[in-house]
């Protein structure tokens, strides 16, 4: 038996440091600055496993808390995970319940005992419209952003309750109260003054995952993702989501990286005069003008 | 002894990378010699890893081209007589009607600077969501390139004859649309079947919602309107389909990045995303048909 304990333990420490070895390699090229996750196939994976859906949604977590800490080795500065749609809440009395006592127990626990916030500096954010979540859930909420609001580390924008259609209104009305209360004059509105008031302003968004293998956005991050994100849809159930998954995406989009630069830079060159002036027009005038160029 | 070569050769490939292949990097400078060498090992590796990807995605290709170069034009498809032809049209056409779910509405986003026959395209799609029974079909060039040849598209869309045979010799009603800024355009008197088209750019995505929170603020600013009532609902009837039917609901992403070019947002929220890579548009055909087979299979769960 302690044999087989030694043994372990030499595995373990023996694939941590391949792990760390693997991450290194990918380090020496370009890294996002900004990585989302739509965190799809808990429920499918616990069917598969035979075991109830609470089942799924806690190896979820535990997937998740794995994701973090890749992200974190690799110098990810900002992940983005959706957690909970606003359209979830059509589920079932018992599941929604389950999933709010989960998140509960778990954003407490992230905040006070993980690696990630204690030793790395890690700072939550929740996202979303938490007016629809009970009392008991938003206090967590916000004791888990009040206790990380200074950490210098990674950021997790956690998306609970969210929905991007939701976010994009959230901010007009934002915009407007603004303009409004003479924060902001009406001829400022511009793209650059919306997006500054989305949930998650930026930094833009890099790469967008989702797993068990569909091929929407369902209401994620919308206006980031419409930005020359990366998208990697995978076809595994989120807790079967491997570092093999994780670096076989990062070396996707670092051989793509360049073009996607270059894209960029184009939708840059012709939309710069458009985040700041008050003319939609101006956006057809500065391409052509920038084609004739 | 085996492993003491492979040390031997990596070394100066991995001392010689470092000092020629990895840009320059002053933090690099100041790490231990060691540590340098080490990380143009890592360095190689990854260079290595990346050329494998990068063959191993030429190969997808390069297959993916081969296959669809025997695939049929549409024109020939729809116009030809050669008995395979007539069967083979036969055959998807039996495919097409067996599908248990169709996107109401279909969207194809074509690549920036994608001028060569561009009008071409434009009708092919038409021709493909009139055998696919889609009532609704959107073309969106983030350059805004496609509303340039406006003209052009809507005089072959007038005389098309692969259109009309794909609706049996019974041409549809076209109505063409190029954003909120342009008027509508019928092409043909109103038939049995129409067929909505929409030519969309950038324009009609991040600076729509630009304009409308400035139409918004301006309402709130004359009283008209109060901003406790703007909400989602409010906001989504604003942006509503210029037709009345759904946000596009398949999305045909028509480059080799899968990376969305700035698409109007509001617009995705339940699309799926098929990706195609470049090509003809002419040879469509069957990256269309296994994109409305794969979006046959799929389940609307609504959050639930």
């Amino acid at each position: 038996m302690p044999l087989q304990k030694h043994c372990r333990k030499l595995c373990s420490q023996a694939s941590n440091i391949f792990r760390k070895f693997l991450v290194h390699i990918l380090q020496q090229g370009p890294i996002p600055k900004h990585v989302a996750f739509i965190m799809d196939g808990n429920r499918r994976f616990a069917r598969k496993s035979h075991q109830v859906t609470t089942s799924g949604h806690v190896a979820g977590f535990h997937k998740l808390a794995n994701v973090l800490e890749w992200c974190n080795d690799l110098g990810i500065k900002h992940v983005s995970v959706f957690a909970f749609a606003i359209n979830n809440f059509n589920r079932s009395e018992e599941e929604v319940s389950a999933l709010m006592h989960l998140a509960k127990d778990k954003l407490k626990e992230l905040a006070d005992n993980s690696e990630l916030v204690r030793y790395h500096g890690a700072r939550i954010r929740i996202v979303g419209n938490k007016a629809l979540l009970p009392s008991e859930v938003r206090q967590v909420m916000d004791y888990a952003e009040k206790t990380t609001q200074d950490n210098k580390g990674m950021t997790l924008n956690v998306c609970f309750p969210y929905s991007s259609t939701d976010e994009m209104t959230s901010a007009i009305r934002a915009l407007i109260d603004d303009a409004e209360s003479g924060k902001l004059q009406e001829s400022e509105i511009s793209e650059g003054t919306l997006e500054s008031r989305l949930q998650i302003p930026g930094p833009d968004l890099d790469i967008l995952v989702r797993t068990s293998g569909q091929i929407r956005f369902s209401n994620f991050m919308l206006w980031q993702s419409s930005k020359m994100a990366y998208i990697q849809f995978i076809d595994v159930y989120w807790p079967e989501f491997s570092l093999f998954h994780m670096l076989s995406i990062m070396i996707s989009w670092q051989c793509a990286y360049l073009a996607i630069e270059k894209k960029k830079q184009t939708v840059a060159e012709c939309t710069r005069p458009c985040m700041l002036s008050a003319s939609v027009s101006d956006d057809e005038t500065c391409c052509s003008e920038r084609e004739a160029a | 002894m085996s492993v003491t070569l492979w040390l031997l050769a990596f070394v100066p490939v991995a001392a010689l990378i470092r000092f020629v292949g990895i840009p320059d990097d002053t933090l690099q400078q100041t790490k231990p010699f060691l540590r340098q060498i080490f990380d143009g090992l890592c360095y190689a590796i990854l260079r290595f890893l990346h050329l494998a990807f990068a063959v191993h995605k030429s190969f997808q290709s390069w297959v993916q081209m081969t296959l669809l170069q025997n695939e049929v034009d549409v024109h020939d498809l729809l116009l030809g007589d050669r008995p395979a032809l007539v069967e083979e049209r036969a055959e998807l056409e039996m495919f097409l009607l067996s599908l248990p779910q169709r996107p109401e509405h279909f969207a194809v986003v074509l690549p920036d600077g994608h001028t060569d026959d561009i009008v071409d395209d434009v009708e092919a799609l038409c021709a493909w969501s009139g055998m696919a029974k889609i009532p609704r079909l959107t073309v969106y060039s983030r350059d805004g390139r496609l509303k340039d040849f406006a003209d052009a598209i809507e005089a072959r869309l007038r005389k098309s004859k692969i259109i009309s045979r794909a609706y049996n010799n019974n041409p549809p009603s076209i109505i063409l649309d190029l954003g909120t800024h342009y008027a509508k355009r019928h092409i043909t008197s109103p038939g049995n079947h129409p067929l909505h088209v929409s030519l969309w750019s950038r324009e009609d995505g991040f600076p729509a919602l630009v304009e409308l929170s400035r139409s918004l603020a301006k309402q709130v600013s004359a009283g008209t309107l109060s901003a406790k009532s703007i909400d989602e609902t409010m906001v989504a009837s604003l942006l509503k389909d210029p037709f009345g039917f759904a946000h596009p609901e398949l999305l045909l992403l028509y480059d080799d990045l899968i990376c969305i070019p700035e698409f109007p947002p509001w617009q995705l929220q339940n699309t799926e995303v098929y990706q195609i890579g470049q090509g003809s548009v002419k040879s469509l055909g069957d990256a269309v048909v296994r994109a409305l087979g794969s979006y046959a299979k799929i389940e609307k769960r609504w959050g639930k």
